[in-house]
């Protein structure tokens, strides 16, 4: 009997200290943070010295439009990046489905840029984008063509290319993994039936990746919300707020501006962006996964 | 039945994946082969590949830790080979730990129905949704104000007795300070790829341990983790690439003694002077543990990666 | 164990020392002590390093230095002053660190030191230090509150402080005939004419880049053609005429400069002025160590130095850092021990010499000197008219700093009407100052 009792509390042992960590170091540290967003806070003061001010800075910050910018900015950001990441990727995928010599070396050398530390992939752009010695430029004016102003007019653009260079591979693997587990008969079928290599694609094969598509979106999606290192190396925001997303104007708030409540406050709202499209997309994905399983209950039926 | 027939692929497919090479490896070629150039070599934009070689870049990034003294500086500014002995012992130990702990933890999800997994991967993912961003400004401000020593205190007093230093005891300033929010960020990750290899163990490898009398510990420990260590080499693996790489809150929360290598290398590029072959250099050296795990263990991150978003 | 060495070694010199002159110098007391100094990535700290030994060899004190980018160091100094115990011993401000350190009560009146026979050397001779980087840097509580005057005292030395200088290619201002510019008309005519003289070149590289760097180069401007920030009663007026003139004199210089100076820092417009690529630069004086080193410069000896033109006055700006006493230091007198030896005549011409920049009058004319660094002479001339108030050193500073950077950044790459552009940041500086409480007397 008291066994028993004995091996109920195991689980609890086993996930006790992931929940200790998880709560001091994560969850108090949030709402910390929510707490900390009502008040006026510098960082020479302890938050309990500082005074408290209800909604103001979400007010003013609501009002800023600065901050305004800098989440246009962010939103532009992230959407690009992971459009224009999904395309090529799943493209390549698709292209590149099939037995060829080498692809496991393919695949090996395209984890690298993902690998190293984003403040490398950092430098390595700022050198490659560099007006003069940068090797963009070189080679532009070596075959006659106008150097082009990456980082100064261009850089959001210029940001946006070195996150797909270094992320695109990301999208290319699970692509790739999840058209390897593909289901043969259903392919098999199709071509049977005489479905063209274009045709397999839209009916079957995109449609049966669907689920693992949009798992693979939506981190990418939280991930580029999270891209702060390698803006900040290459182009610290600038010039004006053109590359100034969330993450890097709430560094600036707390430690150039030294406003933490308002940084705290500006935290909380990227939080929320980031919860409602979370949401909005495992919902979609339960809603597809419904209707998939309907389908197929119809289908059985029927048959 | 022409599938069987080994057909040969267009030359043009070829092409194709000879450009993805050059565009994927490029840019890290470009860095090695500055790291080995003088400033005058980089700047002065002529012939990329003629120039003489030289190791003076690593010399000076290493200048603390090499035995000689360097003719080319007056004194060691960059302190890297001790950012580079931080970096390692703050990315091992958070590494060793979240495994750990987060073994532990998703073994308890998968087998004794502690939660729903529908429940435990959606948390996951909540948690794993909050941007490094979000949790600087209240680690900020708890790591320095409030989890804290008092320097009178009975521990407090022991440490600054030890260890020296001055005023109250905190975690900013740390490794263990830093260690702990690394693993907090990646438990989550980690818990959820193991999850997905937990479940493939089969119980009844377990129920026969039990059977000889083993207790859950060792059940654990001699029967479960051995059969999930691909697992937990791709968990490895992103817990240190996150742990190295990660800038943002390390240099909130380390003092001048805890200073990690991406640290030093956003301070190195002063505005005053851009010394791009020491940038390239450090930048080099710091990419160089995760490319030898992508060369030798790509594998692993592939399972990894696909195991967390396919099987999810 | 190797600390306490240390300590036995110190007093075996103390000791000694006693024996021979029965009274102890200044340093004896605090041989074997450890100093811990948070300096800025700087060219001048550079230099300071290099002499830094010399210093541990006189005294017996040892210097640790934390170096750091010096928006970092600011940072860093802003977490470590609000301890109630601080790590660091002495600290090098940037000049607008001034106003929230001294507001805060985080930094040492120096009046205490200077009163202490012990610790103040008769010799120092502090007249000859630069008035305007005195006032500008180390005095508070005067006019305006940031300035000298008969309620200022001093909480801190100019040290690797810096005025606005110049530089132009003499071979290339040879070839075209072209004399050197007086005024600002003067200079943005030929800064627009050289790319068309000498095609690929730019006329003069300035900072542009969003922020800090887009603000400086504007304010560079603003005081000689006769702007300022505020006026008397702490109206925003950058976007006066003189606002508009300096702007559009920042705009026309980035649009004939080299290729991509709207995203310059400092360090790539140095950069392009070091390797080449453009003609004039116009900016702090720090840079002169690294125009002559051969292993990062490609204008070696061709670059000849001026006054930073005029447009309706002279007025060079004063900027670089100063050194100060932390209120919770540690070692307090042995740091101001320390910062009186750094800057004293002789510590100041040691780092001169070792490539820093000077803060006496007496080094800018020191032979020796001139004679390593001819451009010294001109740079002692420059400092007649260095201005302490081109820039107002206020708590509330930073913020606006910020967005007048920001915002020019947006005319220079966005081509956004100055007018419009300077109106919006007068507004919104005039909504900071006032709830900063900078308008409660005139209500």
């Amino acid at each position: 009997m008291s066994n028993s009792s004995i091996n109920r509390l195991y689980p609890y042992v086993f996930m006790a200290p992931a929940l200790v960590i998880m709560a001091l170091a994560l969850l108090y540290p949030l709402g910390y943070m929510v707490y900390g967003s009502f008040r006026d806070w510098d960082p020479s003061q302890a938050l309990g010295e500082s005074t408290f001010v209800g909604l103001k800075n979400y007010y003013t910050l609501w009002n800023d439009p600065n901050f305004r910018e800098s989440v246009a900015v962010t939103l532009k950001f992230a959407l690009s990046v992971v459009t224009i990441e999904m395309v090529i990727g799943v493209g390549l995928a698709l292209l590149l489905d099939r037995k060829l010599r080498g692809m496991s070396m393919l695949r090996t050398l395209f984890i690298l840029p993902m690998m190293i530390a984003p403040v490398v992939v950092g430098l390595v752009w700022r050198y490659m984008y560099h007006p003069t010695i940068g090797i963009f430029n070189k080679t532009l004016k070596s075959i006659g063509l106008e150097p082009i102003d990456w980082l100064g007019q261009n850089a959001l653009t210029s940001v946006i290319i070195a996150d797909i260079w270094q992320w695109t591979p990301f999208i290319f693997i699970l692509a790739l993994a999840a058209l390897q587990s593909l289901p043969r008969s259903a392919l098999e079928a199709a071509r049977i039936d005489g479905a063209t290599g274009w045709q397999q694609i839209v009916h079957i094969k995109l449609p049966l990746m669907m689920p693992v598509l949009i798992v693979t979106c939506l981190l990418r999606l939280i991930d580029a919300f999270k891209v702060l290192e390698v803006i900040l190396v290459m182009t610290e925001g600038g010039p004006g707020l053109s590359t100034e997303i969330l993450a890097l104007r709430i560094s600036r708030t707390a430690t150039e501006f030294r406003e933490l409540g308002v940084a705290a406050a500006m935290s909380n709202y990227l939080l929320i962006m980031l919860l409602v499209l979370t949401v909005c997309m495992l919902a979609y994905n339960r809603w597809m996964e419904y209707r998939a399983a309907r389908a197929m209950r119809v289908a059985a039926e029927i048959g | 039945m022409s599938n069987t027939i080994a057909k040969r692929q267009h030359p043009g497919f070829y092409a194709i994946v000879v450009m993805l090479i050059i565009m994927a490896v490029g840019p890290i070629a470009i860095m090695l082969i500055n790291s080995f150039k003088l400033d005058v070599d980089i700047t002065s934009g002529t012939g990329g590949l003629i120039f003489m070689p030289t190791i003076q870049n690593y010399e000076t990034a290493l200048c603390d830790i090499l035995p000689y003294e360097l003719d080319h500086l007056d004194y060691c500014a960059l302190k890297f080979g001790g950012a580079f002995i931080n970096s390692l012992v703050i990315a091992i130990v958070s590494t060793v730990l979240t495994l750990i702990i987060g073994c532990m933890a998703a073994y308890a999800l998968v087998r004794f129905k502690f939660m729903g997994r529908d429940t435990a991967s959606a948390t996951t993912l909540m948690v794993r949704m909050v941007p490094p961003a979000v949790l600087l400004v209240p680690v900020f401000g708890l790591w320095n104000n409030e989890f804290c020593l008092d320097k009178d205190g009975l521990i407090g007093g022991f440490i600054r007795e030890t260890f020296g230093g001055r005023g109250d005891v905190c975690l900013a300033g740390t490794h263990s300070g830093i260690i702990l929010v690394y693993i907090a960020m990646n438990l989550p990750f980690v818990i959820w790829i193991l999850q997905s290899f937990i479940v493939q163990v089969p119980r009844q490898l377990e129920e026969a341990a039990r059977m000889d009398g083993a207790g859950p510990f060792q059940v654990f420990f001699k029967v479960v983790l051995p059969l999930i260590k691909p697992g937990l080499a791709a968990a490895a693996i992103f817990t240190f690439r996150i742990a190295w790489n990660e800038y943002l809150l390390a240099s909130a929360l380390s003092d001048r003694d805890t200073k990690t290598v991406p640290i030093l290398i956003v301070n190195n590029m002063s505005e005053f002077n851009v010394e791009w072959g020491v940038i390239m250099a450090t930048g080099m050296l710091l990419a160089i543990p995760p490319i030898i795990f992508t060369l030798f263990a790509s594998r692993q991150i592939i399972t990894g990666m696909t195991a967390g978003a396919v099987k999810g | 164990m190797f600390k306490f060495t240390k300590t036995l070694a110190s007093i075996a010199v103390t000791s000694a020392l006693l024996i021979g002159q029965a009274v102890a110098g200044p340093y004896d007391e605090f041989a074997g002590t450890t100093l811990i100094v948070n300096f800025p990535a700087h060219p001048h700290y550079d230099a300071v390093r290099k002499i830094l030994p010399e210093f541990t060899k006189e005294t017996g004190i040892e210097v640790e230095v934390d170096q750091l980018p010096y928006l970092k160091m600011r940072e860093r100094q802003t977490l470590e002053l609000a301890q109630e115990e601080g790590d660091y011993d002495l600290i090098a401000y940037v000049v607008f660190s001034k106003a929230d350190y001294v507001y805060a009560d985080q930094l040492e009146n120096l009046a205490r030191y200077y009163m202490n026979p012990k610790l103040a050397d008769p010799n120092y001779d502090a007249d000859d230090l630069i008035d305007g980087y005195v006032y500008n840097i180390g005095f508070a509580g005067g006019n305006k509150g940031y300035l000298q005057g008969k309620t200022g005292s001093l909480f801190g030395i100019p040290y690797g402080s810096e005025t606005s200088i110049l530089g132009y290619r003499k071979d290339i201002f040879e070839k075209h005939g072209l004399s050197v510019p007086e005024t600002y008309d003067e200079m943005l005519e030929i800064a627009c004419k050289i790319p068309e003289l000498e095609p690929g070149m730019g006329g003069l590289s300035s900072r542009a880049a969003s922020g800090h760097h887009a603000s400086h180069a504007f304010l560079l401007h603003l005081a000689p053609l006769g702007g300022r920030v505020f006026d008397d009663s702490w109206n925003p007026i950058v976007n006066n005429e003189a606002g508009v003139q300096a702007a559009n004199a920042l705009k026309t210089i980035v649009d004939c400069g080299p290729e991509g100076a709207a995203s310059f820092g400092f360090g790539e417009a140095l950069g392009s002025f070091l390797a080449g690529d453009t003609a004039m630069f116009l900016d702090t004086t720090v840079v002169a160590g690294q125009i002559d080193d051969p292993s990062k410069s490609k204008v070696v000896g061709k670059v000849g130095w001026a006054m930073h033109p005029m447009g309706t006055r002279r007025g060079s700006q004063t900027g670089g850092f100063g050194i100060g006493i932390p209120k919770n230091a540690e070692n307090k007198d042995a740091a101001f021990l320390l910062m009186q030896w750094l800057t004293s005549k002789k510590g100041d011409k040691m780092v001169a010499m070792a490539g820093g920049n000077p803060s006496r009058f007496s080094t800018h004319a020191d032979e020796e000197v001139n004679a390593k660094f001819p451009h010294m002479k001109t740079f002692g001339e420059a400092l007649q008219h260095a201005d302490p108030d081109w820039r107002p050193i206020i708590p509330v500073w930073g913020k606006i700093n910020a967005d007048l950077g920001t915002t020019l950044s947006k005319v220079l790459t966005e081509d956004l009407d100055i007018q419009e552009a300077l109106d919006g940041v007068a507004e919104r500086t005039k909504a900071v100052m006032d709830e900063a409480g900078y308008y409660t007397w005139s209500q």
